[in-house]
């Protein structure tokens, strides 16, 4: 081959291969109780259209079988894999690797914040469970007639009658990945405070009762000085939610709703 | 956590903040702006607090600003996640804090207006 | 460095700090910190200056010489952009808090801060200029 047409073929080829795989860079947090935590990099090669998630399994896959690191469904839906790329808090399942990729071609990979570390990425969400748990928060809305504030008979073309007696299950918007207690700057400061995820699940089960002895005890959580009080909106909790579960505003409206039974207007 | 405490602290840190966005205004733009040369001197002084509803305003000021200022230094405190015990002391020292600040500034007031009048009779 | 750390429990607020997480939500969170604890300060620093009335003339006259010195004046611009800062983020705050423009916080946060741009400015000018 002469020496214009091979070097030709190889730009060509070049091309080609970028547009199938990346040679990434991924510096990984890695940390073991009693152990000094530090940073460790691996070189890792991906698909075009990977996210984080693929790349953290090839570190795993190929580098380090030790690596702690949680997920499940790949999509969003379990929660269970945020951690925090470049400083900032992500599901890596649906972050793609592209929208990572500056001329460094690295990514930071660190767990979330404000939990206590387990290892590596994997860190201890008991309090957020226990949190959903003591707001009652459930996986299903049982009956639902309305949808993102619009009743689902005018939003479906569907008759408001047959709506009324056909039982509409929806999952919960949030799915407990932590991420918005993270990114809160009022959770990095004090782990007494109640937290986006756990006010916003009060809302959601304020909303679904009509029942006055649940209505209070729901009331009583949030009306407190660890509770929607704490909050001194920064609203990176909405920012970051990857589900729109909106905390902050969940946060404003029980504020609305403590207000009104205090003084007794409204509702 | 500690559900029966009730907890207005927010609701006030607003009103007073209300209070605080006209009443801060009107001494703020008063003593450095209207006044000539930024800041008055005693005589101006004297002059400005000759009017009553400027007496009102003021003490208004002092009140609002003082529990304003020291709800947000209990928040602030607060924040860090302290104990139960410290939470209760932060909010004695404070409230203690806020009633010698106060006494302090009617007494401020009180003999400044003293001091004045004793002034304008010895320079009569 | 990083500031999750687990040997940086105690001081957790440091965790602030880690400025690759920044957004504005943050930026106004920091900024009212500061100016809040900046404002708590001038006004004990305030109330004790204002203890120099009680000497008459001969007390306070000297010292709004001094005050009127272009250092002190700078002090001044500062104090306003504190006093500009707080307050106007404070009515983010509040009328968040009591549910109106939740959707629009972020954009009445920005108008309000060039609110107070402008207000500094003119405030800088009428202080410089007398």
């Amino acid at each position: 081959m002469q020496g214009g047409t091979r070097k030709k073929f190889v730009q060509l080829a070049r091309c080609a291969n970028t547009l199938m795989a990346f040679d990434i860079t991924l510096r990984m947090f890695r940390y073991r109780p009693g152990q000094a935590a530090h940073f460790e990099t691996y070189a890792v090669t991906v698909p075009d259209a990977a996210n984080v998630l693929d790349a953290i399994e090839q570190v795993w896959d190929k580098h380090d079988r030790d690596l702690m690191f949680r997920h499940a469904c790949h999509h969003a839906s379990c929660g269970t894999c945020a951690v925090r790329v470049n400083g900032r808090e992500v599901l890596p399942c649906i972050a793609p690797v592209k929208n990572y990729l500056d001329g460094a071609k690295a990514l930071t990979i660190e767990p979330l914040r404000n939990f206590s570390m387990v290892g590596d990425l994997l860190v201890d969400v008991a309090p957020l469970l226990q949190r959903q748990e003591t707001a009652g928060l459930v996986i299903t809305r049982p009956v639902e007639n309305h949808l993102d504030g619009k009743p689902i008979a005018s939003a479906q073309g569907l008759d408001p009658e047959s709506v009324e007696t056909v039982p509409f299950n929806r999952f919960e918007d949030c799915i407990e990945c932590g991420i918005c207690l993270s990114a809160c700057p009022t959770m990095a400061a004090s782990t007494k405070f109640f937290g986006p995820a756990g006010l916003a699940a009060l809302k959601s089960q304020l909303d679904k009762t009509t029942d006055p002895t649940e209505r209070a005890r729901l009331l009583d959580l949030a009306d407190d000085e660890q509770g929607v009080w704490r909050c001194h909106s920064a609203w990176e909790c909405t920012e970051t939610c990857p589900q729109n579960v909106r905390p902050a505003e969940a946060i404003m409206a029980l504020r609305q709703a403590i207000l009104a039974r205090k003084f007794g207007f409204g509702k | 956590m500690n559900p029966k405490r009730s907890t207005l602290g927010w609701f006030w840190q607003s009103v007073t903040g209300l209070a605080l966005l006209l009443l801060l205004g009107v001494h703020f733009v008063a003593h450095h702006f209207i006044a000539a040369g930024g800041l008055r001197d005693f005589n101006q002084v004297m002059a400005y607090l000759s009017n009553p509803i400027i007496i009102a305003l003021e003490l208004g000021f002092l009140v609002s600003v003082t529990i304003h200022a020291l709800l947000g230094v209990r928040s602030i405190l607060f924040d860090l996640g302290l104990d139960a015990r410290w939470e209760k002391n932060v909010t004695w020292a404070l409230t203690a804090l806020g009633a010698l600040t106060l006494a302090y500034g009617v007494w401020l007031l009180y003999t400044i207006l003293q001091t004045g009048s004793a002034l304008a009779m010895w320079t009569r | 460095m990083n500031l999750s750390l687990p040997e940086n429990k105690k001081i957790r607020f440091l965790r602030w700090f880690d400025f690759r997480s920044w957004r504005l939500g943050m930026l106004a969170y920091i900024l009212n910190r500061v100016t809040a604890i900046g404002l708590v300060l001038y006004l004990y620093i305030h109330l004790a200056v204002l203890s120099m009335l009680t000497g008459g003339p001969a007390q306070w006259d000297p010292f709004v010489a001094l005050a009127r010195s272009p250092m002190f004046l700078a002090l001044d611009v500062l104090l306003l952009a504190g006093m500009l800062i707080h307050g106007l983020n404070g009515v983010r705050v509040a009328l968040t808090g009591f549910g109106i423009g939740v959707r629009a916080q972020k954009p009445m946060f920005v108008a309000l801060m060039l609110v107070g741009a402008v207000l500094l400015l003119a405030g800088a000018l009428k202080i410089f200029m007398e």
